[in-house]
């Protein structure tokens, strides 16, 4: 045995002795994970977060979470002598006065974006593919809670530099806290300690941003996955696939291979945008001054549908008995209340209305579930009116149309394109189950046709599985792919790979088919 | 087919492993004890073929650019001429400096991040593995004697023969939630009034934002300033931000109840912080004598007194009565006679 | 032929020759001098006659391009166009140099488009009508030499509410908008600023002095000739063309690079 074997095997029983966690170890990197792409959308999340505390870490060294007024005296001319929050002439200084400060900024708050939409995509998938349904409630309302807290974490976050923008969004914050019937007045000063904006918002949204919340999403992942690991990966139905075992891949080494390159071309994707995109530019919009404002200030995309539904939201206010229920309520505290609330407890609405009590592993195409994936348009719909609202003054703009006809727009929209894409979605869903069926039943379409003696014409169809004496197809439908085309059935040879010049041996891709013909002869279940 | 795999069974032991090599000790173990079993593997490239040598030097140029990339990274890092230098396209360092920090940072991680998955794809056999679930609740003797347990603990502690006990540990229990929350209560601040008042008064002077005060003759029709109460950290107060708008020749205001005459010949002053949501609304248009707020499109009409005409506001800009001093500057003849800004609660 | 042969010029006569050359250049530059001392008022004259050939070429282009809508003596035209009395050349000068004016149609706004005039007969058409009736005069000199951070804080408190922190631009009611800054040279920001155009609220000297104006066009011009720091600007649009990018290219970009991932080799 050699050298470094020696010492890898000391150092392996030096850690077992004292943690006995051979076996656990050895379970884990044997634990199978299915392999569809889709399933690695969450892990873009993941490492979204971990870039996160990476370089809001770095930033925490020069960033200085003070109200305490400064004047400015750094490298950004067109703003100096000008009389500014220490929170904002850090976040100058981290701009131009940091070497490679800017580019590492820029990547904090690109991967903040990032964060939250892998989060929303991560979210849509496991909804349309049915993966929330019993075993798995739990992670769902994990993953609901992971949102929301992705949102006030972003949020937060967008707040600290006490720029221009972000005081407006804040003032914008403190009115809806106000909003809120018997107790706004209290909440909001329980928040700002004093008259907007006070001293104190920074310091305190600092915080939360550094402290108390990502605290909170550490602990909301670590859960999460630990029940991703209890309850193993679900999977797509097919070939082996049943709802009592995982095909895949073994954790170690194949799947940290892959997680690892993601992690690295999630970075190298942030680290590009931080480099050649320019975002949240707080130099351009000045410090906060409760007078000032920009034409076209928006908050970041994640929270722009909140913003799109207040500027929906009719002139509607309610007094009564001399008090007030603000326009704001509605749109703000109850609509994402309510929203939410639905979201989170959609897996036991389904599985109430649909008396569903079984486990489930295998996951769903979603045209077999068409009522499902239509509430999933028709959320969608509404969500985009809501987020296309949100920017409605930039598209008045940049397209010429009239801000009150954007506005009418929007409010008729959202009305009237919820339904619609539902029952487009809808019939799309049943379009393609029916195609499906068809192919099972006539099999695919060859391209070749054939004239009859009688003189007729038919495309002759070659079937998927043995036919009955009607010529039709035996086969059910498995709840997974059908082959549409003829290369889909191994029909035709695939290509030889190679850009230039070819780097496979025809051989070897007869072997390749070969094995493959075997295999597909051949059950998963060893034990059958 | 029960919950439990019936293959799986502890009979692998250690004098099993001997004869074996590793690839077949971790099969064996894998299958008999972690209930895995790999149904095929499949080498992409065989080390010796011309596909294996090919790929392995694809995964080397991808670490090698990774490599090449952090030394370009630190090169630039230090020794590029980043000094930022506004108003002039033709000195390009700086805005050079970040884009190819970035480009450098991103080529580096995406090497290592490619070479790893070609690694993976290209040289490590393709394998396909199968793990059985054993259900998701536990088994039944766990359950059974689990809740027996339980259930013991309970009893031995006494808790449910004891009511006195009961209570008082309820009380006590009770009692620390609220220490818990009790010392929070230092975030709490009685509201008052504070919402209903400004630094405006009678006497206060308006004044621009450097504090120097508005006369009438300051403004031409058409003309608006955002005037603060000249009064000591007035215009820093962000409630008191007020507009004052020259009207043109020809626009006439439809005053409100109550505030007839709070204007100054065809001067009148109006809240600058919007009723809705508190933006400041200042984009005035002099000619159809709208105001919109940039954050949610609200739109008033100072010829209707700042109604809201269009959009989610539902109150008109509070007005602030001023007149001229004996000194000829605008001086206003009271705060406000409204809240001003979003609505709330105890608001009438 | 025969050439006649000319003499060597003598040495006196060289040294001659130069002295004269020097004694012309001094009586040349003498006669200008004076030349130039006499001859100055004539030349204010001169000034004053190809002004009032400004105002005759004005009047007359006003009389072909503007009379239609804005009326005979600049008196307007009811629900047609307003009278231009008291106007100045500063609201001539920006409503025509930016191709405002002529307008082609009533509208709930007149939008800028290529100029119909040249800027000599732009300036002509203004001499017209600051002769007639007075009014706000563009200063000549440097329009942008003001301080650029004081320019900056009256820029984001009387400005940018409409145009948005860095003259981009936005929407106003009702389908009218802010324009952009884009292309807005000194005198147009400063004749815009003066003339209040349209929507536009006026600021007059009181309001806003001329070094403060000037103040405010160096931060316009100033942002305008700096390169972002940051990479591509997006714009200068602030979180909607982020948003897009995120989607776009972040999204995008992963969800290829799941695939390839993913996809079997």
């Amino acid at each position: 045995m050699s050298q470094n074997a020696n010492i890898a095997d000391q150092t392996a029983n030096w850690a077992d002795e004292r943690l006995g966690a051979a076996g656990a170890l050895r379970k884990t990197a044997n634990k199978v994970f299915p392999t569809h792409w889709s399933f690695m959308l969450g892990e873009i999340a993941l490492y979204s977060f971990l870039i996160l505390v990476l370089t809001g870490t770095y930033l925490t060294l020069f960033f200085d979470a003070s109200m305490a007024e400064v004047r400015y005296n750094g490298s950004y001319t067109p703003l100096r002598g000008i009389e500014m929050s220490r929170a904002y002439s850090s976040t100058l200084n981290i701009s131009f006065d940091v070497r490679g400060g800017l580019v590492i900024r820029q990547i904090h708050h690109w991967a903040a974006l990032l964060f939250v939409a892998a989060i929303v995509v991560h979210l849509l998938r496991t909804f349309f593919t049915g993966a929330f349904r019993k075993p798995r409630e739990l992670n769902w309302l994990l993953g609901v809670g992971l949102l929301v807290m992705g949102l006030l974490e972003g949020f937060a976050g967008y707040s600290l530099p006490d720029d221009l923008l972000s005081g407006t969004g804040l003032r914008i914050a403190s009115a809806i806290m106000l909003s809120i019937p018997v107790v706004g007045t209290w909440v909001y000063f329980l928040v700002f300690g004093t008259e907007f904006p006070g001293t104190e918002i920074v310091g305190r949204l600092y915080i939360a941003h550094v402290l108390l919340v990502p605290g909170i999403i550490f602990a909301l992942i670590a859960l999460h996955l630990a029940l991703v690991v209890k309850n193993k990966h679900t999977q797509f139905p097919g070939r082996g696939r049943t709802e009592r075992n995982v095909v895949g891949v073994r954790m170690i080494p194949f799947f940290a291979t892959k997680g690892g390159g993601l992690f690295m071309v999630v970075f190298a994707m942030l680290a590009l945008l931080g480099g050649v995109a320019q975002i949240n530019p707080i130099w351009l919009y000045g410090p906060y001054n409760p007078a000032q404002v920009s034409a076209g200030s928006q908050p970041d995309w994640y929270i722009g549908w909140l913003d799109g539904s207040t500027r929906l939201w009719p002139s509607w206010e309610i007094h009564a008995f001399n008090h007030t229920i603000s326009p704001l309520f509605w749109p703000t505290i109850v609509m994402p209340g309510v929203i939410f609330t639905l979201l989170a407890l959609y897996p036991f609405i389904e599985a109430k209305l649909t008396r569903d009590k079984a486990h489930h592993h295998l996951l769903q195409r979603p045209r077999d579930v068409p009522v499902r994936t239509g509430l999933g348009a028709m959320s969608i719909a509404f969500y985009l009116v809501l987020l296309m609202s949100g920017g409605n003054d930039l598209i008045a703009a940049e397209f010429d149309i009239s801000l009150n006809a954007m506005t009418w727009i929007g409010r008729i929209g959202l009305l009237v394109a919820p339904p619609i894409a539902y029952w487009v979605t809808y019939r799309i869903c049943l379009g393609l189950q029916r195609h499906d069926r068809e192919v099972l039943e006539h099999g695919v379409e060859t391209g070749i046709v054939k004239r009859l003696p009688h003189g007729e014409y038919i495309e002759v169809h070659q079937p998927l599985g043995p036919v009955d004496e009607h010529g039709h197809g035996t086969l059910e439908y498995a709840g997974t792919g059908v082959p549409k085309r003829l290369n889909q059935v191994s029909g035709l040879g695939r290509a030889i790979r190679g850009f230039f010049s070819p780097i496979e041996e025809p051989a070897a891709i007869e072997q390749e088919q070969e094995r493959e013909r075997e295999l597909a002869g051949r059950p998963k279940d060893p034990q059958s | 087919m029960s919950d439990r795999d019936p293959s799986r069974s502890r009979d692998l032991t250690v004098d099993d492993l001997e004869e074996m090599s590793d690839s077949e000790r971790f099969r064996a173990a894998a299958a008999q004890l972690d209930d895995v079993h790999v149904l095929s593997v499949h080498n992409p490239a065989p080390p010796d073929s011309k596909l294996g040598r090919r790929a392995e030097r694809k995964v080397a140029a991808c670490f090698l650019l990774t490599f090449v990339s952090v030394v370009a990274f630190i090169v630039i890092f230090v020794a590029w001429p980043w000094e930022f230098s506004p108003g002039d396209h033709s000195f390009f360092a700086y805005w050079t400096y970040t884009p190819a920090l970035g480009i450098c940072m991103a080529l580096a991680l995406f090497g290592l991040g490619a070479g790893i998955v070609l690694w993976g794809k290209l040289l490590m056999p393709h394998e396909e593995a199968v793990e059985y679930r054993h259900g998701n609740r536990s088994d039944e003797l766990d359950r059974q004697t689990t809740a027996a347990t339980m259930r013991d603990a309970l009893v031995t502690t006494g808790l449910p023969r004891r009511k006195l006990l009961r209570r008082s540990l309820g009380l006590a229990g009770g009692a620390m939630g609220l220490l818990a929350v009790v010392p929070l209560g230092g975030l709490i601040k009685n509201p008052k009034r504070a919402l209903f008042t400004t630094p405006w008064k009678e006497g206060a002077r308006l004044v621009r934002y450097d504090g120097v005060p508005m006369r009438p003759q300051d403004m031409e029709p058409g003309a608006l300033e955002t005037v603060f109460p000249g009064v000591p950290g007035g215009t820093k107060s962000a409630d008191a931000a007020t507009m004052l708008i020259r009207l043109r020749p020809g626009q006439q205001i439809a005053s409100r109840k109550g505030q007839e005459g709070f204007g100054w010949g065809d001067y009148v002053a109006f809240s600058k912080i919007c009723t809705h949501a508190g933006c400041p609304v200042s984009l005035y248009e002099q000619q159809t004598g709208r105001i919109l707020c940039p954050c949610h499109q609200s739109q008033f009409d100072v010829t209707l007194d700042a109604k809201p005409v269009f959009g989610p506001a539902t109150r008109p800009l509070p007005m602030l009565p001023i007149t001229v001093d004996s000194e000829g500057f605008f001086v206003a003849r009271s705060d406000y006679r409204e809240a001003i800004g979003p609505s709330f609660w105890e608001r009438p | 032929m025969s050439q006649p042969t000319e003499p060597r010029p003598s040495r006196l006569a060289r040294l001659r020759r130069r002295a004269s050359g020097v004694l012309a250049l001094g009586v040349a530059l003498g006669a200008v001098g004076v030349g130039y001392a006499v001859l100055a008022p004539a030349s204010h004259a001169q000034d004053d006659a190809n002004q009032s050939v400004d105002v005759r070429m004005g009047e007359q282009l006003y009389n072909e391009g503007c009379i239609t809508c804005h009326g005979r003596n600049l008196q307007g035209v009811h629900d047609r166009g307003p009278s231009l009395i008291g106007v100045g050349e500063a609201a001539v000068y920006f409503q025509v140099s930016t191709g405002r004016m002529p307008a082609v149609r009533q509208e709930a706004q007149v939008a800028a488009k290529k100029p119909r005039y040249t800027e000599e007969q732009v300036n002509q058409i203004a001499a017209y009508v600051q002769v007639n009736g007075g009014g706000p005069v563009i200063p000549s000199g440097d329009l942008h030499d003001g301080d650029v951070a004081e320019g900056g804080e009256l820029f984001r408190l009387n400005c940018a509410s409409c145009h948005n922190f860095a003259g981009r631009g936005g929407a106003l009611s009702s389908g009218k908008q802010a324009p952009s800054l884009a292309n807005a040279n000194d005198k147009i920001i400063y004749s815009a600023m003066l003339t209040g155009p349209q929507n536009m609220p006026v600021f007059n000297d009181n309001q806003i002095s001329p070094d403060q104006k000037r103040s405010i066009i160096n931060y316009v011009q100033t942002l305008k000739d700096t390169n972002d720091p940051g990479g591509n600007g997006l714009g200068r649009e602030g979180p909607v063309p982020e948003g897009l990018v995120i989607w776009v290219v972040g999204v995008g970009g992963l969800v290829a690079a799941l695939l390839w991932i993913g996809a079997k080799s």
